[in-house]
């Protein structure tokens, strides 16, 4: 069809190990980033706001934990605590005068000094151990946050986000927010792209496949472990920062729980887990799964005069996201990302399906 | 320093620990055999709690008859999800299988209250509210048959352990491949370590339902019993036991010293803090088994 | 047309799409007022929602039946958003698309996410019971309405009881076992301020959220031998509390709470054995207010009711209607003020500002809105559980309002400094 890969021949290294070898995939990019660009001038402003600005920062947010999950094969489930981090280390320094750039970057900071401490735990246990000792943390910066008057923000427990400017530009309207959230997610995108292509994704690699046998071979285990909390943190607290001042505006305790980090989680996983394509799908799917299946039900119910009890029609989300993740589990280990790999392949070919690599 | 005080807190964290240690059997249990940490035991908590609910409330059936039949109910509920959900994650990298328990838990969360109402229910199995005074010290009537019912089933999966079925899941545990080899069922041992798992949560649900009425928010013990599982030992009955005591002592009596020093409820960062610090101390915890690795 | 299965599944895209549009419609041309009323059924707020949302319905539904206010229906868009900010913020968007001019979330993180959103968009938002304490101050968050006694107001009405009770408070010990969030703490500066004024002795338990477990806060509360007791949670906490305190043996006639007790909760406890204990009403509770009746006659007993028919008169049930015949009020008082529209959200802005010495038939205080005071003058009354319903003990009074005021102040100056 309108994928074709017939004809294209690589006759140098470089071209085909770009990161869209196909010219085809890489107008689809531009068309793409275009459309990005283009967004707030075509799309509604519910559209853009409800829908476009959770999608960009939560993707940002899922990209960062796929480094660690998916990359480097370290589970964490107290990643919402990290993006709190940031979000409050970033909101403080802004509230005490200093630039947003600088803030951004010292909330990134923060959230890595903080989140290096817990990968530490890393380095002793693992697997489930892992997923405990991170659960852990996530409690255990909840409760700081929440209990230390000068990080919350007193009996109110809510700090309100300043106006902002960003390179120059006042972060005010729908427009410069949007675009504010699409440059930092197009910078992790770019990372995450690359990053398997270096010395560093490739020691991830190796690291997630089997430690010990890493450590045979030469990897430094210890150091990349603690790199890719390292970084894996960092990006959490540049998102923290850009969720606060983009699409929160004032923020309290309550947003950094233990929720968002198995949201995050889930994002991965159904997304697929190494995968940035993915962290995107992923990301839509389980932020508007809920969304679209409540406008849903309220459109049965009034236009079909469905009866259907308050408290049922309340949980289902609850019951599709759960219902989400299992079923991915079972029949989709590898996430959207697999299933849009698996349509991609199929069509690269189309009709002539025998000539499948 | 009030010693009287600290006595009552220290005596009721004893009854409360062993009730979360209920909770962190069924943990264990899945744990010793199949090797996965069951993230859905503080939800199957809650569902043994509305099954028992159920069945006593709208159903009309005596309390006495609804337990047990709940815990039929949740024994089968138990081996079925092994059945359906859990066998498919053998071989998948551990997080996988965590994932999908913490999956079940979520959907749980929205199916029972979905259906049977998220008002929180009175589950009453008559136990009366008099406090009961022994000398100064007060012990409250709930947690002390609570605590003395969980100590008894703990006790008696200890026995369970000893009996013909207990020998083959502890063949099991040991190592899947060889018992296999030698004619075990592995897969049946861990689907009866499932349906235990479920039914002892059950136990645990009514008896959390009957102090604080059944809820979603009876999943929430999920943390508690972790924290018990892990200081104890993952594959550790014993350490239930102990480490629940420890647990339900160190909450209780940090609610009564650390709070006013913090200015806040301390109590789930007990949890938390014992959960990080077996991890850094001692990853396996009091009493498990230290885990080889080969590559 | 056969009806197979690629048929089923495009109807079911179709309907699936269908849904997700917003129908937009221009203002005032349908003769509709849209409120949205999306609030959290699932998650934090379960105790209280069904029943609050039920009796906003209901009470919505009756004026609706009597042809609505000045030949406009009021549409209200009922929907969850289970606490979550993304959900919330996608049905406030969507809804504002649509021409909504007022929202309830009945929620404290949601509402506060929305503050700088609905004061940038001109749309009035409902906080009863719930959002920023200091929302009271009007002159700072023009289009935020808590309508209802806050936090701090709901304290400074209890110690005020208390003080009535036992003619002076010196000396006396107040035991204040509360919910381990901003929402438990935030009474605090209260009553600091008021032992400073008072001179009663305080002593505060924090337990952990949501305080299904609070067996090691109880003997320490009964060990301290308190004069007065409040608990002061929401949801299982409450239940919890109370059934702590029945096991320590502590006395129901010195237990009192916020305005977050209900029958359902005394059903949880046992109705004989929490009698005597007190909370604060806002309004009338109960099947004789008129408002009540009136719903009962008109939109329950045709089978038009939102839920079942027990509900009706709890107290939840009670505060959404109260919330309801206020908000109503002030798009009476809009169409008094610019009987020909447009609608929109400055337009019942105005009305609201308008609402004078309301008593909606008698269920609720007279009260007043002005554009200072968005409280509504902070009346309540204290009641009794008497092992069937709530009774009031006191007349309709305000209290310490000049301490709960200079916490609105300090909170919404601070506000009006970083915000925006």
């Amino acid at each position: 069809m309108f994928y074709r890969r017939a004809g294209i021949r690589f006759t140098r290294y470089r071209d085909e190990r770009q990161i869209w070898p196909l010219p085809l995939d890489r107008r689809l990019m531009l068309l793409v980033l275009l459309l990005a660009l283009a967004a707030p001038y075509l799309l509604d402003r519910l559209y853009l706001v409800g829908y476009l600005l959770p999608w960009l920062i939560w993707a940002t947010a899922a990209l960062g934990l796929n480094l660690l999950m998916g990359t480097a094969g370290q589970v964490h489930l107290g990643y919402g605590a990290v993006i709190g981090m940031g979000a409050y280390g970033s909101v403080h320094l802004v509230r005490a005068g200093a630039p947003l750039e600088l803030a951004m970057l010292a909330g990134g900071l923060i959230s890595a000094a903080v989140g290096i401490v817990f990968g530490a735990a890393a380095l002793r246990v693992k697997g489930l151990y892992l997923a405990m000792a991170t659960l852990a943390m996530q409690y255990i910066v909840d409760f700081v946050i929440s209990h230390v008057p000068f990080i919350s923000g007193g009996s109110q427990a809510t700090i309100t986000v300043p106006p902002v400017r960003f390179l120059g530009i006042p972060i005010v309207g729908d427009a410069a927010v949007y675009y504010m959230a699409l440059g930092v997610c197009i910078v992790v995108t770019l990372f995450m792209l690359n990053v398997r292509r270096t010395a560093f994704g490739r020691a991830l690699a190796a690291v997630r496949e089997k430690d010990y046998a890493a450590e045979v071979i030469g990897v430094d285990t210890f150091r990349f472990k603690l790199l890719a909390f390292w970084v894996s943190s960092f990006i959490g607290g540049v998102v923290g920062s850009v969720l606060a001042v983009c699409y929160l505006r004032s923020i309290s305790p309550d947003q950094f729980h233990i929720e968002l980090s198995i949201q995050l989680v889930a994002m991965v996983i159904v997304g697929g887990m190494g995968s940035v394509l993915g962290s995107f799908f992923g990301a839509a799917l389980i932020l508007f799964a809920p969304i679209v299946l409540n406008n849903l039900i309220g459109f049965m119910a009034d236009s079909m005069d469905m009866q259907i009890s308050t408290d049922l029609r309340a949980h289902v989300p609850l019951m599709l996201y759960g219902g989400l993740i299992v079923g991915f589990l079972l029949w989709e280990p590898l996430g959207l990302a697999k299933i849009y790999n698996n349509m991609r392949n199929y069509f690269l070919v189309w009709p002539f399906r025998h000539a499948q690599r | 320093m009030d010693w009287l005080l600290l006595a009552e807190l220290g005596i009721n964290g004893i009854f409360v620990g062993l009730m979360y240690g209920l909770v962190a059997l069924g943990i264990v249990l899945i744990y010793k055999t199949s090797g996965l940490a069951n993230l859905a035991q503080g939800a199957l908590a809650m569902t043994g709690a509305y099954a028992a609910w159920a069945i006593s409330v709208p159903l009309g059936l005596p309390i006495w008859l609804a337990i047990p039949l709940a815990l039929v109910a949740m024994f089968c509920f138990g081996a079925i999800t092994e059945r359906l959900a859990l066998r498919r994650m053998i071989g998948q990298p551990v997080i996988m299988a965590i994932m999908l328990t913490l999956g079940i838990e979520i959907m749980l969360r929205g199916l029972l209250p979905g259906f049977a109402g998220a008002a929180v229910k009175r589950l009453d199995i008559g136990i009366p509210v008099t406090p009961l005074f022994v000398g100064d010290l007060l012990l409250n009537r709930a947690t002390l048959i609570g605590g003395t019912v969980s100590f008894a089933m703990i006790l008696l999966s200890l026995l369970l352990f000893n009996s013909r079925l207990g020998v083959v899941m502890r063949a099991v545990s040991d190592d899947q491949t060889a018992s296999w080899a030698v004619g075990i069922r592995v897969e049946r041992a861990i689907a009866i370590s499932w349906g235990l798992a479920a039914a002892s949560a059950t136990v645990a649900g009514v008896i959390w339902g009957a102090t604080q009425g059944v809820d979603w928010s009876l999943s929430l013990l999920l943390i508690k019993a972790l924290a018990i599982a892990i200081l104890g030992g993952l594959d550790s009955i014993p350490g239930v036991l102990i480490a629940g005591v420890i647990v339900g002592v160190a909450e209780s009596v940090a609610t009564g010293i650390l709070d006013p020093l913090v200015g806040g409820g301390t109590r789930d960062i007990v949890a938390s803090v014992i959960i990080l610090l077996t991890l850094l101390l001692k990853p396996h915890g009091l009493f498990g088994r230290e885990h080889i690795e080969r590559i | 047309m056969q009806i197979d299965r690629r048929n089923m599944l495009a109807g079911m895209g179709a309907a699936a799409l269908a849904s997700q549009v917003p129908v937009r419609v221009a203002f005032g041309q349908d003769k509709t007022i849209r409120f949205l009323l999306t609030q959290d059924f699932t998650r934090v707020y379960t105790f209280v929602t069904a029943e609050y949302s039920q009796g906003q319905r209901d009470y919505i539904s009756l004026i609706n039946e009597r042809g609505g206010i000045g030949g406009h229906k009021i549409v209200a868009e009922v929907s969850d958003h289970g606490n979550d900010l993304p959900r919330a913020i996608e049905s406030y968007e969507r809804a504002k698309a649509q021409g909504m001019v007022l929202v309830d979330p009945l929620s404290t993180p949601v509402a506060r996410a929305l503050v700088t959103r609905v004061l940038a968009d001109k749309v009035n938002m409902i906080t009863a019971f719930s959002g920023r304490s200091d929302a009271a101050d009007g002159s700072v968050f023009p289009y935020i309405f808590p309508l209802s006694p806050n936090y701090w107001t709901q304290m400074g009405l209890l110690i005020d009881y208390f003080r009535q009770t036992d003619g002076n408070l010196k000396g006396k010990k107040i035991c204040f076992v509360h919910i381990d969030t901003p929402f438990g703490k935030e009474p605090l500066p209260i009553l600091e301020a008021l032992r400073d004024k008072l001179g009663y002795e305080l002593q505060t338990f924090p337990y952990t959220p949501p305080g299904n477990d609070q067996s090691a806060i109880w003997p320490q509360v009964r060990r301290a031998r308190p004069d007065w007791v409040v608990f002061w949670g929401a949801g299982v906490g409450q239940t919890v509390a109370l059934t702590e305190a029945i096991r320590n043996g502590i006395r129901m006639d010195r237990m009192s709470s916020s305005v977050w007790l209900s029958e359902s909760d005394m059903d949880v406890v046992g109705r004989e054995q929490a009698k005597g204990v007190l909370k604060i009403d806002p309004c009338v509770l109960g099947r004789e207010a008129k408002p009540i009746q009136a719903i009962l006659d008109t939109v329950v007993k045709p089978g038009k009711g939102a839920g079942p028919e027990n509900k009706v008169g709890t107290v939840y049930y009670s505060y959404g209607v109260m919330i309801t015949a206020l908000i109503l009020e002030g798009v009476r008082k809009a169409f008094e003020i610019a009987p020909n529209g447009p609608i929109s959200g400055p337009w019942l802005n105005a009305g609201l500002h308008a609402i004078k010495d309301f008593t909606a038939d008698g269920m609720i205080p007279a009260t007043t809105i002005t554009t200072a005071d968005h409280q509504g003058g902070g009346k309540g009354r204290i009641s009794r559980w008497d092992g069937g319903k709530f009774t009031p003990i006191t007349d309709w009074y305000s209290a310490n309002q000049d301490v709960v005021w200079a916490e609105v102040k300090k909170y919404s100056s601070e506000f009006a400094k970083t915000g925006k």
